[in-house]
């Protein structure tokens, strides 16, 4: 029974290591977690949720074959095991026969052979679909079974299935069309009730593979203050809470009944330019802009000092040091001359959209860059647009610059596959199309000795930074406040609530 | 006008209300002028969150800039879209009540019921709307204000111009071969306005707290402009941090439309003759 | 034709308007129902889905067969499923109308209160320093905005007080009765305050009026006491004008109070239309924005009948 104390070791992490097993099996008093959080889950169909608080919701409810431990290492969900052909062109799984689904239903290869054709299927229009391009065929030699044939070498793809994009759901569920309608996965919790932007009710599944969770359920409210959630939690009146604003956030250490979890992220606030249109098509407009923009300035004004200036390469086993990027030490002569020499010598004026909230120092951002790029007469308009306004516009590439924050991935590839390759399915929103970049994809793709890839990616992400089709600024952290009530609960760099599962309550 | 405004100077809560005006006014205007005690827009990345000081009078936010200097621009902000907005408001409300009890029975039927269409949305609600539709900014919240009023003048408008209709004058002003609209400009207009000026003041406070709504729940004013709503809900979050960010823009808000209201209170007891029994 | 009978006739007649603007205004909102469901990934449709899925929406229908196609959904009480929700649009407004009714009748209650006792008051002490006092207060009540007050409550509470009101969820009353009234007052309070500035005001001005009115003269001087002259004789007749009032204000307030309800984080009626036009869920939108405005057209129809009753005058066409 090797996979039971493996799933036991990985999920159960600083519990397992600080309490003993025996306080394990103790009956523990279980009760409901009082979470709260300010931005509402969008919908419930894991293929397509891109929203970071569908995602958070959603990896409670479904999961995947393997996920990512908070040291981003690959680790067992609904698989139990797999094994890479040395070619690197085979990949085989082997689920965990306790997996079930909430509907009383087995995990079974037939659930994944269906929940990847929905994930490839053009039609679903899936948030990952263009990391899992390299699969050719999927066999289902027996019920616990699954093998994926890929078409070229592809490495990072064992990575890029650990989201909850590429969940497994039923395939009985996907034949009935009621996938984004009702939510049947298979992990820790089940969702009871959604009343959108107000609350979730989630009860916990006994049945769960990984162990019965130490919560009876969840209700999380929608407090679309975050002011409101930490005067919430003083009162008592909410358990656990995700952070977005990082002023708020760092107000929480000041608590006596408070604990704040601070857990550096992947996701990246960026500039991004649009090369497309012009003066942005000019090399040296863009290498002005990136040289002009002060990082750190802006993390110190707009984010209150709560990040760190990054390169495109934010997980950990890839990154460099920043300063030895282009232009990373801010210099306005530099960039004063590079405008003098570009195509708009006497500087131009451009629109950059943010999101209103999105992230909550979105507009301070904007205006802290607008302030920045005004020295080298550059001169901004700032255009907040609500959320939903803002996506369908990032979408279309329609903007000239806009202050983002999007997501990371533990590898490089599925980070940033679908913005700079050819056949990125993000391609329009970046508009950035370089035979370089997209070459040392492909070689990141295919290579499987992990040295090799990190000097690939090096190279990849200097050509970038110096290409400068988007400005890369800072990663953030990260933030979950919960009262001194709540035990167990470790985060992780991608954001994800899943160590709820293990999280008791006194 | 002149005697209007010693009027208005003469009674005690009207003394009040245009000294707040006034003031306001001068603010605005210098921060227009630039004549602020800091450039409005400059950040001070090494002055952030200061409480009130000696240099920074309201302190500063978190982007560094001087909460004064910004109030003055925020008042002159609002204090645009208030009377852009009336004046649209006032226009087109007094064309549609003025129309409608001229031309009578059946248009008189169709206009007014529009307005009591527009009527029967809360404010905030269809200024919302028309906003979800254009796109938040300045103008917009100028449009959307103006249509919100717009019904309002015209009520105001119909009921004195029906009344007036039907009076001898101007029947007596027709034989005597004017022209239709030197009537309708000059008796009438000079018979409404006594209500209008009331009804304007009133509605100037009405604006102000509109465009501050739309501002503190984003759909006003953009960034970097700095406007009363917006510096409100940016303090929402540094209520604890740095609680003179919601203080001073909130007071400026309250007695700015404190100002019209008592002004328009003050106009109605002088212009209006039924209220004179009531003070006396 | 008499005044009720108008009342009567034209009230269908707005009702018309309304909803052909709701419905005019809601297409003119850029997107549509597909972005508005697909949010994100409906960039990556291509032109045969987009034609199927408006198909499927009815979208692709000229705007008149769509508004009548509305218009026949509703006389069956049909408001169309919301895209975010993925339930009967009028199963979820009245899912959040009872914290928005709760909430207009608790902040009528403290205007009703405070307001008319103050305002007769005011009244019968013309002039004097509690008659000022009173009329200052009104008028701070007026000037002050929501969402100066509401925040101002939230941060004396929570910084100095230590406490603050249940956010985000709601407690109905009938569940738990004091856990709703701990969450309701403090909003209930910031929306009442302006409102029970106006019912001071008209009570006082309305109660300055009768006083000087002949009958009350004649009461007087047949000995009635002070007393019994004020709360007696003079309020039934001063009470017609704050019965309008608050009618009025009482219908806006059903519609949702949205920034109240923004500040303090109660998912009532305002919220769900903020949240819906941000989301652009346009059923939602449509639903709910015709809801609140019909609330407000009944609510003002008996207001007038109301005072068609109370005041004969009008009855029998005197004023």
């Amino acid at each position: 029974m090797h996979w039971t104390n493996t799933k036991r070791l990985l999920a159960g992490l600083a519990v397992a290591t600080t309490l003993s097993t025996v306080a394990l099996a103790l009956p523990v008093e279980a009760a409901s977690l009082r979470m709260a959080w300010s931005q509402d889950a969008t919908g419930l169909d894991p293929h397509k949720q891109t929203a970071f608080s569908s995602l958070r919701l959603l990896e409670l409810i479904y999961e995947p074959l393997v996920r990512l431990d908070e040291k981003l290492n690959v680790v067992p969900a609904i698989a139990a095991s797999w094994d890479f052909a040395a070619d690197g062109k085979t990949l085989t799984f082997k689920l965990d026969p306790k997996a079930k689904f909430t509907n009383g239903a087995q995990v079974t290869s037939a659930d994944v052979k269906a929940s990847f054709t929905r994930i490839l299927d053009e039609a679903t229009a899936a948030a990952a679909r263009s990391n899992f391009l390299s699969i050719d065929t999927i066999d289902t030699p027996d019920p616990e079974t699954v093998v994926f044939h890929l078409k070229t070498s592809d490495a990072p793809i064992l990575v890029a299935m650990a989201t909850v994009n590429a969940a497994i759901v039923p395939a009985s569920e996907i034949t009935a069309g009621s996938i984004g309608t009702k939510a049947i996965g298979s992990g820790p919790f089940k969702l009871d009730s959604w009343d959108p932007n107000s609350k979730e009710v989630l009860s916990a599944n006994a049945d769960w593979a990984g162990g019965k969770p130490g919560l009876d359920g969840i209700t999380i409210s929608v407090l679309p203050d975050e002011t409101a959630i930490l005067a919430s939690l003083r009162a008592g009146q909410t358990d656990f809470a995700l952070l977005n604003d990082p002023l708020v956030a760092t107000l929480v250490p000041a608590e006596a009944n408070m604990q704040l979890n601070r857990v550096p992220g992947l996701a990246y606030n960026v500039l991004q330019l649009n090369p497309s249109r012009k003066p942005m098509d000019d090399l040296k407009v863009r290498q002005a802009i990136s040289c002009a923009v002060d990082r750190q300035q802006v993390i110190d004004t707009a984010l209150a000092g709560e990040g760190q200036v990054t390169g495109p390469l934010t997980m950990p086993s890839f990154a460099e040091d920043p300063s030895t990027l282009f232009c990373y030490k801010p210099d306005l002569d530099k960039a004063k001359q590079l405008m003098k020499e570009s195509s708009s010598p006497d500087g131009f004026t451009a629109s950059v959209i943010a999101a209103t909230g999105e992230p909550p120092y979105a507009a301070n951002e904007a205006q802290v860059l607008q302030s920045q790029l005004a020295q080298i007469g550059v001169k901004l308009d700032i255009k907040m647009m609500e959320l939903k306004v803002y996506v369908d516009t990032w979408l279309k590439g329609d903007f000239d610059m806009a202050v983002a924050l999007n997501g990371g991935r533990p590898d490089p590839y599925p980070m940033y596959n679908r913005y700079f390759t050819k056949d990125g399915n993000l391609l329009k929103v970046s508009n950035f199309v370089d035979d370089t970049l997209d070459s040392l994809m492909k070689q990141g793709q295919a290579e499987t000795d992990p040295a090799k890839r990190v000097d690939i990616f090096h190279k990849f992400e200097q050509h970038l930074v110096e290409q400068s089709p988007w400005i890369w600024l800072s990663t953030g952290y990260g933030y979950t406040a919960q009262l001194k009530t709540v035990h167990g609960f470790v985060g992780s760099p991608t954001g994800t609530l899943f160590g709820l599962a293990k999280v008791t309550i006194d | 006008m002149m005697r209007l405004l010693a009027a208005l100077f003469r009674h005690p809560s009207g003394r009040i209300g245009a000294a707040i005006i006034l003031v306001y006014l001068v603010a605005a205007l210098l921060g227009a002028l630039g004549l602020t005690p800091h450039n409005a827009l400059k950040q001070f990345p090494l002055d952030r969150l200061k409480p009130p000081n000696a240099t920074y009078w309201l302190g500063t936010d978190l982007l560094g800039r001087d909460t004064f200097s910004r109030l003055m621009l925020g008042i002159g902000q609002s204090f645009v879209v208030a009377f852009a907005s009336v004046a649209g408001a006032t226009l087109a409300g007094t064309v549609i009540g003025l129309l409608a009890a001229w031309w009578g029975s059946l248009w008189d039927g169709v206009l007014m019921r529009i307005m009591d269409v527009l009527l029967a949305f809360p404010a905030i609600l269809l200024a919302l709307l028309i906003i979800a539709i254009v796109g938040p900014g300045t103008f917009t919240s100028v449009a959307a204000i103006a249509i919100v009023y717009t019904p309002i003048f015209a009520r105001v408008v119909r009921g004195p111009a029906l009344s007036l209709k039907r009076r001898d004058f101007v029947d007596a002003a027709r034989t005597f071969g004017s022209s239709e609209r030197y009537i309708l400009t000059r008796h009438l207009l000079l018979n409404l306005v006594a209500p209008l000026t009331v009804q304007v003041t009133l509605a100037l406070a009405w604006a102000l707290l509109t465009e501050a709504g739309l501002s503190f729940l984003g759909l006003g004013t953009q960034p970097p402009a700095p406007s009363l709503g917006l510096m409100l809900s940016e303090s929402k979050n540094l209520m604890q941090h740095a609680p003179w960010l919601m203080f001073f823009p909130g007071l400026t808000i309250m007695v700015g439309i404190l100002g019209f209201n008592l002004t328009g209170d003050a106009l109605r007891d002088i212009l209006d003759p039924r209220t004179e029994r009531r003070t006396a | 034709m008499s005044y009720v009978a108008q009342r009567l006739l034209t009230f269908p007649l707005i009702l018309l308007g309304v909803s052909i603007l709701v419905f005019v205004a809601i297409r003119m909102i850029p997107g549509d129902a597909i972005t508005a469901m697909l949010g994100t990934e409906a960039g990556l449709l291509t032109p045969a889905q987009r034609a199927s899925l408006a198909a499927y929406f009815g979208i692709d229908q000229p705007v008149t067969t769509q508004y009548f196609r509305w218009a026949a959904g509703l006389l069956h009480g049909d408001l169309g499923i919301s895209a975010t929700y993925g339930k009967p649009v009028l199963q979820i407004i009245l899912d959040r109308f009872p914290l928005t009714l709760e909430l207009a009748l608790l902040s009528m209650l403290i205007a009703l209160l405070t307001g008319i006792p103050l305002g007769v008051l005011a009244a019968t002490r013309n002039e004097r320093p509690s008659d000022l006092m009173v009329r200052i207060l009104a008028m701070l009540g007026q000037s002050t905005p929501s969402f100066v007050l509401g925040l101002l409550i939230i941060y004396l509470l929570s910084v100095w007080f230590g406490i603050v009101p249940t956010m985000g969820t709601f407690t109905p009353l009938n569940v738990d009765p004091l856990a709703n009234l701990g969450q309701m007052i403090f909003p209930a309070i910031t929306l009442g305050f302006a409102f029970a500035a106006s019912v001071t005001r008209i009570s006082r001005s309305a109660m300055l009026d009768v006083l000087s009115d002949d009958y009350i003269r004649t009461a007087r001087s047949k000995g009635a006491s002070q007393r019994s002259v004020v709360w007696g004789h003079a309020l039934p007749n001063a009470l017609i004008p704050v019965v309008t009032l608050s009618g009025v204000e009482f219908g806006y307030l059903l519609g949702g109070a949205v920034i109240v309800e923004q500040v303090f984080a109660l998912p009532g009626l305002g919220r769900l239309v903020l949240d819906a036009i941000s989301q652009r869920d346009y059923a939602l939108v449509q639903g709910t924005v015709l809801f609140i405005a019909m609330n407000f057209l009944i609510v003002n129809l008996i207001v007038d009948l109301l005072y068609v009753v109370l005041d004969p005058r009008i009855r029998l066409g005197g004023k």
